[in-house]
């Protein structure tokens, strides 16, 4: 058994990679984390938020509020989560399980550009 | 000859640097009005390059992490927003030169008008990047590019008096007729050339491209040892070729096909016939090489899913970000821009970026978290450190050495 470990948030956890543990395909950045506070009033982590209404408030100033108000225009009234359970291993990136949904902005960018272009679904040769 | 082709990312990524369009007419321009007096600049940017190139190359084997990843990681989402937004739009003006480029190449082989190439040249350059596996694409284009290897056989060829480049070279001043100002300006350019951060972006993204493991750290080094003192070599031979036949005669070098001339002096039809071929393949490959690059970075600093070890479809806005950054590139070109003088002054702005680059990669290749055991050594970290503080001094002197001197005149 190994010894725990002490996680800092801002230091391991905050702008870090997210990959699917089950093939490595990237998921996200750990955009913000959402906190709640226990028992005896000590904040913990329960979950990953992404996406442009977690990020743009880190941002902050004209570009952060621009960036959450175009998320806002296309329909997004929360960023999308990560329960905390379904990390499993948090080192250079965060390994996550679980299936996930692909985001909203690639979906669409999916669909509507890049899947119509010949050839979009085939291996590199 | 396996391991050969092993090191063709490091090769491309190098040519890309070192000699693409900018930096073929800038080693020119600069061997024409200075002679060798700046090629401590270059020997000094290729020891850069390999420090940085190593660490980033070391990080993406380790823990598949490339450049941009850091860049968030390190620098928060506000200053790594600055430097993406900084670096996507040198990397969008780079692109537009390098398709101009390579369709000035083209000029040069047909006689036809650069102009007719550019949509040509941007199409080509998409569809490689859309289809072409990234070995086979890394192999062709760094190999063709080897073709620029001719300077060195013409330099040989027009017997130049070694005695008086070695004499330039020993000796860093300007020449009587150039100001010290001037002077700076260039070696601040040399050295941006030397450095561009495309070239860290593309590496370590190419790195885990061809799924670089532990077992590949001798790979990784080998394409760094071998990739950049090439590129610096070739660029030195240029300079030394504008030297022998430019400089005597007080010409200034500034375009594409003075640049060549010494080349056909020395080495003949065969020789130009080649060195077309390798401005080609130089300048294609960069296009490639950049236009990766501002996908990588994007999507290196969102979290998007990026690669060409996936299907397009898995990594739409990887691909969409290349599509959209060619299309704007190429209608920049197409407004008869000049794409050498976008190159110069690109190469100049990416000078005053440098340090929000090569400082994240510096502190993660000491964090054990991604690194494990393989974090910096001593040599590695007093070399970065040093480099460090010359990159913080060129990012402050870039910009006003630039208006002082009206970018080098």
């Amino acid at each position: 058994m190994t010894a725990a470990r002490v996680v800092h948030a801002q230091l391991h956890l905050l702008d870090r990679q997210v990959v699917r543990a089950r093939d490595g395909r990237l998921v996200c950045k750990v955009d913000d984390l959402e906190l709640a506070l226990d028992d005896d009033g000590r904040p913990y982590v329960t979950a990953i938020l992404m996406g442009p209404l977690a990020l743009g408030p880190r941002v902050g100033g004209v570009l952060g509020r621009l960036m959450a108000g175009a998320a806002r225009l296309l329909g997004a009234t929360a960023p999308p989560r990560i329960p905390m359970e379904h990390v499993s291993r948090i080192a250079g990136a965060v390994h996550v399980g679980g299936d996930l949904e692909p985001p909203a902005l690639e979906h669409w960018v999916r669909t509507h550009l890049v899947e119509p272009i010949p050839g979009a679904r085939h291996e590199n040769e | 000859m396996k391991k050969f082709l092993g090191i063709t990312l490091g090769i491309l990524t190098a040519i890309g640097g070192f000699v693409d369009i900018g930096d073929l007419v800038a080693n020119a321009l600069v061997g024409s009005r200075f002679g060798m007096s700046l090629a401590w600049v270059v020997l000094l940017g290729v020891l850069g390059i390999c420090v940085f190139a190593e660490m980033s190359g070391r990080i993406a084997a380790v823990s598949r992490r490339a450049v941009f990843d850091l860049v968030r990681e390190r620098l928060g989402p506000r200053a790594g927003l600055v430097n993406l937004g900084a670096s996507f739009l040198i990397l969008a003006l780079t692109v537009a030169a390098e398709i101009g480029g390579a369709a000035l190449a083209l000029e040069l082989a047909t006689g036809v008008d650069y102009l007719v190439w550019v949509p040509a040249v941007a199409f080509a350059a998409w569809l490689v990047m859309w289809r072409v596996k990234f070995e086979t694409l890394e192999r062709v284009f760094g190999l063709a590019g080897l073709a620029l290897v001719i300077f060195i056989v013409a330099l040989w060829q027009l017997g130049p008096d070694w005695g008086q480049l070695w004499e330039q070279a020993t000796r860093p001043a300007p020449p009587r007729d150039e100001g010290l100002p001037t002077y700076f300006y260039y070696a601040i350019a040399l050295l941006g050339g030397a450095m561009t951060p495309y070239e860290v972006f593309f590496f370590s993204s190419g790195g885990v491209e061809e799924k670089w493991t532990r077992r590949d750290l001798s790979v990784a080094r080998a394409n760094v040892l071998v990739g950049f003192p090439l590129g610096g070599l070739l660029s030195l031979a240029i300079a030394a070729c504008a030297a022998t036949v430019f400089l005597p005669a007080h010409v200034q070098v500034d375009s594409l096909g003075q640049m060549v001339l010494p080349v056909a002096l020395g080495a003949g039809q065969v020789g130009l016939a080649l060195v077309i071929l390798g401005v080609f393949a130089a300048t294609f490959g960069a296009t490639l090489e950049v236009a990766l690059s501002s996908g990588y970075s994007l999507s290196q600093y969102f979290g998007w899913q990026w690669g060409k070890f996936v299907r397009p479809r898995e990594a739409a806005r990887f691909h969409a970000t290349i599509l959209v950054v060619v299309i704007v590139a190429t209608a920049l070109v197409l407004t008869t821009i000049d794409p050498i003088m976008v190159t110069e002054y690109s190469l100049v702005f990416a000078a005053a970026a440098l340090p929000l680059t090569y400082l994240p990669v510096l502190l993660i290749a000491n964090d054990r978290d991604y690194m494990q055991d393989k974090v910096n050594g001593r040599f590695s970290n007093t070399l970065g450190t040093a480099f460090m503080i010359l990159l913080i001094v060129v990012s402050i002197a870039a910009i006003p050495l630039m208006l002082a001197t009206k970018a080098g005149q």
